[in-house]
């Protein structure tokens, strides 16, 4: 500790070079968390997926419908406890215009509900619901966002072409759903869901079923059961591809998951380049220093000491950058939501923030380019023969 | 009177592109406690080398290098360093204070190895200020010093730990004359009044003249 006044003296007579590296390290790490906390924040939904749920859709692509007939045929397959017909209805509050959307589905409403627990609903709410054709359930965080009120109404129109009945659907809002996250993490309350029964009325009957929702008995009969269920429909026009929920939403994550990957390698490459550049500026550093460092060693000081003098020097460097580039990113996430364009993508997303563990891996990552740009100046220093720097100075 | 510094057939060689490069080639010589002795020689003679054997921070290649009854040679690079701390000072031609430090603290630098609080070092290092004439200078930086007083901080540095000898390796040649003869009679001071036992490389005749005696190192060898 008696040593920290030098470190921090050579810091500060070099301000120019200290800070211009602390303002790279800080941009460094801004990067990095706020990118970690949007891949959370993508990923995070996947927790919720259960175990003992299997999702069937068609073998070609989520576009086309399998036929409503399915639905007896897998409840039939042994293993089987449940099945409900859920169709991503895509439907926004004015036509094209995504600003407020908010994910809805038509959803054969009793079995969905009693496959999805988390989904807790108040039970006069649920009969009230279940007795509704244009009825509704909406999750806490989209009736928060637009100030609803039970038993008021709102209308939704699909972009999707077979839903487009030339009028939007009419909702009234029976119930609200929350969910208990110490059980359920990673549930999404931003959904709304209305009866299937419902589309298919409004679309004269001809609509057929995006996915069908399969509750087993034993999650590990997973794979036996979705195999005997995709072997039902083998030689039909709609063939099916069931999976487990994870590995479906996964599906839907691993584009984001893309994404994900492209960020992570631009914040790791950008990580490279500031550490190419702490170290050079550690080098240079230490290059003007050779005389110095000879003084120190002809006066006594132990060669480790010497180095970790250096180390110091760049680790309080990482600190310094770190620590100004976690308040930067923590700023600006929290701005992030009220920002024109951007907030409106990133709204939806639940548990946005920069969290403590996402924070201290920043950090982490700081001091450790820090002393990582630090370690090859100050092994060096550690080698060099007194009499050669005195030399060569 | 002991000898402080005991030099017996010292060799040092340098290996240069499968080339021996013979710097000093067996020297002899004996320092007694108290002495301020002068080094003398062409450039390229070898000087440097030999002081930088007697302050131990290089070891001879053969020979054996004996300074306040140590063997130089024998202690290992850490141990070395610990002696060096407690044994010598070193003052070189340009001064080599640290530029971010103030002159108390570059004073004081020596003193940070020491098992000694903050108040002690300081004291200390005021102590060895005064015995130079910089105490008013404490807070200054070195460059808002003059050359002369650069090396009078440098000198404080030498002392400030109290070690038995001081090993100089041309104090004044960057030095103008007046600012030469101060130092010279610090030097003078520190060897009559402070018991220091002073090497001393130098160019200048004169500066040898105030020395007690005079060595002349010529090709590695000492003449006289
Ligand atoms: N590390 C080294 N490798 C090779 N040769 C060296 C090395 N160090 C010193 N020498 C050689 O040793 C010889 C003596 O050097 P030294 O510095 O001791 O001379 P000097 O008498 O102090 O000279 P000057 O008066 O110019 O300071 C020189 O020829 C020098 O080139
Ligand atoms: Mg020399």
């Amino acid at each position: 500790m008696r040593h920290l006044p030098y470190i921090l003296k050579h810091l500060r007579r070099n301000w120019v070079r200290t800070g211009s590296t602390v303002l790279a390290m800080s941009v460094c790490i801004f990067l990095f968390c706020t990118l970690q906390t949007f891949v959370r924040a993508v990923t995070w939904n996947l927790q919720s997926a259960s175990a003992t749920r299997l999702v069937t859709r068609h073998a070609v692509s989520l576009v086309f419908n399998m036929p409503i007939a399915y639905k007896e045929r897998i409840a039939a397959v042994p293993g089987v406890v449940r099945v409900a017909k859920v169709n991503w209805f895509g439907g926004t509050r004015r036509p094209n215009d995504f600003t407020e959307f908010f994910p809805n589905f038509a959803v054969e409403a009793e079995p969905y509900l009693e496959i999805h627990p988390e989904f807790i609903v108040p039970e006069d709410q649920k009969k009230a619901f279940l007795a509704d054709q244009r009825g509704c359930l909406v999750g806490r965080r989209t009736i928060d966002r637009f100030g609803w009120k039970i038993g008021g109404t709102f209308q939704l129109e699909s972009f999707i072409p077979p839903y487009r009945v030339g009028k939007p659907f009419d909702f009234v809002i029976d119930g609200i759903f929350d969910t208990d996250l110490a059980r359920y993490p990673g549930t999404d309350t931003s959904m709304m869901f209305f009866h299937y029964k419902y589309l298919y009325e409004m679309t004269n009957q001809r609509v057929g079923v995006g996915t069908y929702v399969v509750e087993i008995g034993d999650p590990h009969q997973a794979t036996a059961v979705g195999r005997a269920i995709d072997a039902l429909f083998e030689n039909s026009d709609a063939q099916t591809k069931t999976e487990t929920e994870a590995a479906f939403r996964a599906g839907f994550v691993s584009l984001a998951g893309n994404l994900a990957f492209l960020l992570n390698s631009i914040a790791l490459a950008v990580t490279f380049t500031i550490l190419l550049v702490t170290a050079n500026t550690m080098s240079m550093a230490v290059r003007e220093r050779r005389t110095e460092i000879a003084v120190l060693k002809t006066v006594g000081f132990p060669s480790g000491l010497v180095m970790g003098l250096i180390l110091g020097e760049s680790a309080a460097l990482g600190a310094l950058g770190g620590g100004s580039g976690l308040l930067f990113g923590w700023g600006l996430i929290r701005m992030l939501p009220s920002l024109p364009f951007i907030g409106e993508a990133v709204r939806g997303f639940p548990e946005l923030g920069l969290s403590p563990a996402i924070g201290g891996l920043g950090f982490a990552l700081a001091l450790g380019l820090g002393l990582g740009a630090g370690l090859i100046p100050a092994l060096l220093a550690y080698r060099a023969r007194i009499t050669d720097m005195l030399r060569q100075a | 009177m002991a000898n402080v510094v005991d030099v017996q057939g010292v060799r040092k060689v340098y290996n240069r592109d499968s080339l021996e490069i013979v710097v000093l080639d067996g020297i002899t010589l004996l320092v007694p406690e108290g002495e301020f002795v002068a080094l003398m020689g062409p450039s390229g003679s070898g000087k440097t080398t030999l002081l930088n054997l007697i302050a131990g921070i290089d070891r001879p290649t053969s020979g054996r290098v004996t300074v306040a009854g140590t063997d130089v040679a024998r202690l290992s690079e850490s141990a070395l360093a610990r002696w060096r701390s407690r044994t010598v000072g070193f003052i070189f031609q340009f001064y080599n204070l640290i530029p971010v430090l103030t002159a108390l603290e570059n004073v004081q630098l020596p003193l940070l190895l020491a098992p000694l609080s903050r108040k002690e070092r300081r004291e200390r290092a005021l102590t060895a200020l005064r015995i130079v004439g910089l105490e008013d200078r404490s807070a200054h930086y070195p460059r808002q010093l003059s050359g002369g007083q650069e090396q009078r901080v440098a000198i404080a540095r030498a002392i400030v730990a109290d070690p038995k000898v001081l090993v100089a390796d041309e104090p004044t040649g960057d030095l103008d004359a007046r600012s030469a003869e101060e130092i010279l009679t610090l030097m003078e001071t520190l060897n009559r009044d402070f018991k220091k036992t002073i090497v001393m490389v130098t160019h200048d005749p004169r500066a040898a003249q105030r020395a007690h005696a005079q060595k002349h190192l010529d090709k590695g060898v000492l003449t006289a």
